[in-house]
């Protein structure tokens, strides 16, 4: 069993993590200390990848193959999205948000050992499957927040104390959400060209994550076109993320659901 | 950038139309779409094919060319290029999406939808009718900052140009799209194929199929009721691949499995390995009951076609059952023989197609009752000739989404 070192890896990565978020805690009142919390995060996300590497060479083929090895690749590709956006736009809290999951990630597979299901069924076992599910997961995190910033937005205006930068931060959660959006929409079309012979299908999946990406399409024309409608253009961002709900988890309770093949019971 | 913070009164259609007359516009094209869809019947769909498709492509984008340039002073073309033609027009595909995403698209019985044809809404008129009205949109405001040729519009070509490409290459190439499937069984050449209406066509090569093969998962253990007959879940967690040697814990119960055979046969009171068609997997469990320690021994298998499945019964309330095996991975081991007498093997599995002259070939299924012994394996061929438009403009889009990643937006950056 190559994963039998895996709770000495994850642990380590875990504790320096967790480390590393307290002191980017401290760093929102003592900016100094935030070098730490990066060092301590890249010192354990090199742990995790030596471990990755490790078990690759052991297994003599990518690891790819089962739940716990995807969970894995989640947890090595976090940090560096939450680096990438750190780099961009020095959002403390995202970084710190996509370490939390990807420390989440690990705990999970410490909890539920490779002797658990371990099953993928064949048109899962694909490269493009941790691509597609990854950019989706942060997508959906970013545009998430953009919502919570709208909802501050509403009820700022409400008391007559609204302030533009906030509809600008959520521009800019937007416009980066949307980028990860359209990625997994494409990699998902690539995927399904490879699994399933047809780039789009319109699934009742597909149908709500289009849908979802017209929502936020329709918002950042409006912004770029009014750009003093602040109202409107909050009231967009939340019915946006209505559908994006309706996405995540309503599409199996519509009429629809049982004509879908992400229900994966055809083979 | 553009504001529209006029206070002054604006009668309607006067200059520059706003969200008023382009809504109107739109649900106009609606309701003659809906028209269309109720009292004109036709029973092909709206597809052309090649070379029409072509000729359509080239008279639409020189089209939008020329009207961009000779005629961009005029009202309707201004309109176009502007956000509310497009908003309006991304509004009501949106509409008309969720009314997809909403009324399942397959035959109905309730007559609204059938007559206004909600339940086909990719060959809707109202939906072509917006489509188009979309696209032109999307076109005209591209040709537009193209014509500017400006550094600083390279992201906004990526994206819209991709758009453009990606889908009226998809719309235009569903009339060339050809999607075909056979059935080939082990030992005998195939050469005719069946398209989505069961219509058969021969295929210019055969395929000979050599080997079927599928590699199975472990089977699992269950805990299972006995009065509801379903799986009572061990903690939430999931269920156990069968190990030979291995002690899972169900509840108060320790499962030990002594003995596992993948493929086995009932032989008097034990199972045995043997291989023959049909032979369901098994294993002997020693389960103790830590509560008062008593231990049972059994045999439990998850039956095949053939054979029966034997669960155990561990207390009043729960059974020990073995599921069926998922599969792993299936693929199909051929020789493509065309009629220049040519062979060629290669092994055709999910997730990795095969591309022989214009085609690509999947791996779909197989028959699935028999499972791992099936010696049939159904493939499907793919000929999708605008294929290559399709990724330029998804590879387009790929690089406008890293584009708007980096960048972010105007707005933050100029005030
Ligand atoms: C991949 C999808 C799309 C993305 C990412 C996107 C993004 C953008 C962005 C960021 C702008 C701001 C202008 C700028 O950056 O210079 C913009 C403007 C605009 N977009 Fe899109 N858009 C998309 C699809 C569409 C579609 C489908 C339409 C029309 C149906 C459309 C019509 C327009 C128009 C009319 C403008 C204003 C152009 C101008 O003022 O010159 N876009 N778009």
């Amino acid at each position: 069993m190559t994963w039998i070192d895996f709770p000495l890896y994850s642990s380590i990565s875990i504790s320096l993590w967790i480390l590393g978020l307290l002191f980017l805690l401290i760093s929102y009142k003592k900016e100094t200390v935030f070098k730490f919390a990066n060092l301590l995060f890249i010192a354990g996300w090199v742990v995790l990848i030596l471990f990755v590497i490790k078990l690759w060479i052991e297994l003599d083929r990518p690891p790819m193959r089962t739940l716990g090895e995807t969970r894995l690749w989640y947890a090595t590709f976090l940090p560096l999205i939450g680096f990438l956006t750190y780099i961009r736009w020095k959002y403390k809290w995202f970084l710190a948000y996509s370490i939390a999951m990807a420390g989440m990630f690990l705990a999970i597979n410490y909890m539920n050992p490779e002797t658990y299901s371990k099953t993928l069924m064949p048109a899962l076992q694909s490269p493009w499957f941790i691509p597609h599910v990854l950019v989706y997961l942060f997508s959906y995190a970013v545009l998430a927040a953009s919502s919570i910033v709208a909802v501050k937005g509403w009820y700022d205006s409400y008391k007559g104390k609204f302030n533009i930068e906030t509809l600008k931060l959520a521009d800019n959660l937007v416009y980066i959400g949307f980028a990860f959006l359209t990625l997994g929409l494409l990699f998902g079309a690539l995927w399904a060209k490879e699994a399933w012979g047809h780039y789009w299908t319109w699934d009742p999946k597909e149908v709500w994550a289009f849908l979802t990406w017209m929502g936020y399409l329709i918002y950042i024309h409006y912004r770029h076109f009014h750009i003093h409608k602040t109202q409107q253009a909050l009231t967009i961002l939340a019915l946006a993320f209505v559908v994006l709900l309706v996405c995540w988890f309503g599409v199996n309770y519509l009429p629809v659901a049982n004509t879908s093949v992400h229900t994966y019971t055809q083979y | 950038m553009s504001e529209n913070q006029q206070t002054v009164q604006r009668n309607l259609w006067e200059n520059p139309w706003g969200y008023v007359e382009s809504f109107f516009i739109g649900f106009g094209l609606l309701v003659t779409g809906f028209f269309l869809e109720v009292f004109v019947k036709t029973n092909n769909t709206f597809t052309i094919s090649y070379p029409y498709n072509v000729f359509f492509l080239v008279g639409y984008v020189v089209a939008l060319i020329m009207l961009y340039k000779w005629f961009s002073t005029t009202q309707i073309i201004r309109w176009l290029t502007k956000v509310p033609a497009s908003i309006s027009s991304i509004v009501l595909v949106t509409l008309l999406v969720m009314i997809m995403g909403i009324i399942p698209q397959i035959p109905s019985e309730n007559n609204i939808i059938t007559n206004l044809g909600l339940n086909h809404i990719t060959t809707n008129w109202a939906f072509l009718l917006i489509i188009f009205q979309f696209l032109t949109c999307l076109g005209l405001v591209t040709i537009k900052r193209i014509s500017q040729l400006k550094w600083s519009n390279f992201g906004f070509i990526l994206n819209h140009l991709g758009l453009f490409l990606a889908l009226i290459a998809g719309i235009l190439g569903t009339g060339d799209l050809q999607r075909l499937s056979i059935n080939v069984y082990e030992g005998k050449p195939s050469w005719i194929a069946t398209d989505a209406q069961k219509n058969e066509i021969e295929l210019p090569f055969a395929f000979y199929l050599k080997d079927f093969l599928i590699n199975e998962y472990n089977p699992k253990l269950a805990l299972v009721d006995n009065k509801s007959g379903s799986i009572a879940h061990n903690n939430g967690k999931n269920l156990y691949l069968v190990e030979k040697g291995e002690t899972y814990f169900f509840k108060n119960f320790e499962v030990t499995v002594n003995e596992f055979f993948p493929n086995s046969g009932r032989i008097g009171d034990r199972y045995e390995k043997v291989n023959e068609i049909g032979s369901p997997p098994s294993a002997s469990i020693t389960v103790k009951n830590i509560e008062n320690d008593s231990i049972i021994n059994s045999w439990i298998s998850s039956g095949s076609f053939r054979y029966p499945y034997e669960s155990l019964k561990i207390s009043e309330d729960y059974s020990i059952v073995m599921t069926i095996p998922e599969v792993k991975k299936f693929s199909s081991d051929i020789d493509i023989l065309t009629k220049e007498g040519e062979r060629i093997s290669t092994v055709l599995e999910v997730n990795k197609p095969f591309k022989f002259r214009g085609w690509k070939i999947y791996q779909l299924s197989y028959d699935d009752k028999m499972g791992k012994w099936s010696n049939l394996s159904v493939l499907e061929l793919v000929k999708d000739p605008w294929l290559p438009f399709i990724y330029i403009g998804i590879f387009m889009m790929i690089a406008g989404a890293f584009y708007m990643f980096w960048m972010g937006n105007k707005i933050t950056k100029n005030q």
